[in-house]
């Protein structure tokens, strides 16, 4: 199973598919019948409040389980059910950025990231400039900022060297500059056959990074479509519950 | 500082020599001074015994804080040498091989903080110090069934509280069991090492790369409690080596298992050989425990770690 069909299924079969997906936590669907699908070369962008399950729906996706929360529906990596891949065709499948992760081994960022490659698809030295890490290389990772580490997970990502890559708010910690550099890399480094779902708050930044959006409503209704359609001031206002003006091509909620 | 091929080369090479002038000064040192006849029938086998021991309790403790991703696990600090001691005495009692007893005594009690700890190793968010401390209730608890165990079998052949409870190496074997369980627990980790590396990232990070979590976790938790239980079966339960090499080792910028693997048991014997040295030789000619001094040095440098913040 592990060397031939991802690719050669890719360009007939969506990367990522959600069927009838529904994802109930405390009593509650974060997501409801949502029927959805990615294909190569999209980036994706979920958006929605605070709680509304973004990182869910991102583990879900992801297939890391998670305490509590209940699913139905299915979701299909390259047209297969996500539980009948095994964990090591899997890893060649998709990559997935936590929102934290936790370290407790002194180990360098060089080497971490050598752990992380699971296909040589990416020249690591070119991620590292790519996310300004260069000179982070033979830091150990206990001693990084939170938005150092934040942007040596997402090489983490990129390097694990998957055709569907899965972030969940990859800029969180970042400063402007740094926003910039991760939307730049992530349109720059990927190539035809990969794709992308991200979760962000930004919508500034996500007018500029992504190519489609999925926004997730408070009652677990979705909607999608291309960045342009939903990156629109009646979606925000339902979004977010809040009002939105354009203010020279820049959104500014109120 | 991570180090670069030839240096870590270097720490081998002088961690190796230390460990042979550590084994050296053990077979020369003494009571009765140089006498070959001696050296050859008591004290070789003894040191020999000592440095499987401590091999066994390095990497005992080397696979445990893979298997619990936290650097401050050990055997003796979370209860699995005192399940194996207990174990050892049960078997005693019911007239069952030791070492099966203390096998499983300590895979029971490795297998109970593994259960302990469920939560928080399914989740990226591994609560440390929850971890250690219910490990520590454990030790204490497998402690006190050991006294318990002991006060009800006043048998003559039972060897001593101090030998369960504490370590001492007088009355060991000749170390040749310690010392191949030892290498084959170090081939074992240098085999899987990349995917232990991976482990340590943390159970989700693992998986997401693909490595099969559950077999590792099983296979670190049988290679830990063997361990521990063929060192305690040996010499009792000896503490905080398998805590105190490892951390050296990664303090001088060993990063990776596999040299960890391969380090920790020289470091190991060394540090038993030397702390049984020190035992029979300070206080003479009293005979102390080697366990009450390893206890002496590991107990401090717990502590030192837990106040750096468990790094």
């Amino acid at each position: 199973m592990s060397a031939h069909p991802v690719r050669a299924e890719a360009v007939a079969t969506p990367l990522l598919a959600a069927r009838a997906l529904t994802l109930a936590a405390a009593g509650r669907d974060l997501v409801r019948d949502l029927d959805w699908q990615v294909e190569p070369g999209q980036r994706w962008c979920v958006i929605g409040r605070n709680a509304a399950g973004k990182s869910t729906l991102l583990r879900a996706l992801a297939g890391v389980s998670e305490v509590g929360v209940a699913q139905r529906g299915e979701v299909q990596w390259a047209g297969r059910a996500q539980r009948d891949w095994p964990a090591i065709d899997a890893a060649a499948l998709r990559a997935f950025m936590p929102q934290q992760v936790v370290d407790r081994f002194p180990i360098t960022v060089a080497r971490l990231l050598e752990l992380s490659v699971v296909r040589p698809l990416h020249d690591a030295r070119t991620v590292l400039a790519a996310l300004d890490l260069a000179p982070l290389a033979l830091r150990p990772v206990l001693e990084l900022s939170g938005g150092e580490r934040q942007r040596v997970a997402l090489a983490q990502a990129v390097l694990q060297g998957t055709p569907l890559l899965l972030l969940d708010e990859p800029v969180a910690f970042q400063d402007p500059a740094h926003q910039a550099l991760v939307a730049r890399c992530l349109s720059t480094s990927l190539r035809a056959e990969q794709a992308l779902v991200i979760s962000a708050h930004d919508v500034n930044w996500i007018a500029r990074a992504a190519t489609h959006v999925l926004a997730l409503f408070p009652d677990g209704r979705c909607e999608q479509g291309t960045t342009r359609q939903l990156v629109e001031a009646s979606v925000l206002e339902r979004v977010y519950g809040c009002r939105w003006r354009d203010v020279g091509g820049v959104w500014v909620a109120d | 500082m991570p180090l670069s091929g030839t240096r870590l080369a270097t720490l081998a090479a002088a961690l190796a020599a230390l460990t042979f002038a550590v084994i050296v000064a053990a077979l020369v040192l003494g009571s009765a001074g140089w006498d070959p006849e001696m050296i050859r029938a008591l004290r070789a086998p003894r040191v020999a015994a000592a440095a499987g021991v401590g091999a066994l309790l390095a990497l005992s403790g080397l696979a445990m804080q893979s298997l619990l991703r936290n650097p401050l696990a050990d055997p003796y600090v979370l209860g699995t040498s005192g399940g194996a001691a207990v174990g050892a005495l049960a078997a005693l009692m019911f007239g069952v091989t030791i070492t099966l007893g203390a096998a499983a005594g300590a895979l029971a009690a490795g297998a109970l903080l593994l259960w302990l700890a469920r939560r928080a190793l399914a989740t990226t968010d591994d609560a440390s110090p929850r971890l250690i401390l219910a490990g520590a209730m454990l030790a204490a608890l497998f402690g006190a069934m050991a006294s318990l165990l002991l006060a009800l079998t006043p048998d003559q052949r039972l060897r001593g509280a101090i030998f369960w409870l504490v370590g001492d190496l007088s009355g060991a074997d000749d170390g040749g069991v310690s010392l191949m369980g030892a290498a084959a627990l170090a081939a074992w980790f240098a085999w899987r090492a990349r995917a232990l590396d991976r482990l340590l990232l943390g159970s989700v990070a693992a998986h997401l790369l693909g490595e099969p979590v559950t077999r590792l976790r099983f296979e670190l938790l049988l290679g830990a409690s063997l361990a521990a239980a063929l060192a305690v079966a040996s010499a009792g339960a000896i503490g905080f080596v398998g805590l105190v090499i490892p951390h050296a080792l990664r303090l001088a910028g060993v990063q990776r298992t596999r040299d960890l693997a391969l380090l920790s048991p020289l470091g190991g014997a060394a540090l038993v050989v030397a702390a049984d040295l020190l035992a029979r030789t300070v206080a003479l000619p009293i005979e102390l425990p080697v366990g009450a001094v390893m206890a002496l040095i590991g107990a401090p440098v717990f502590v030192w770690f837990l106040a750096r913040g468990g790094r």
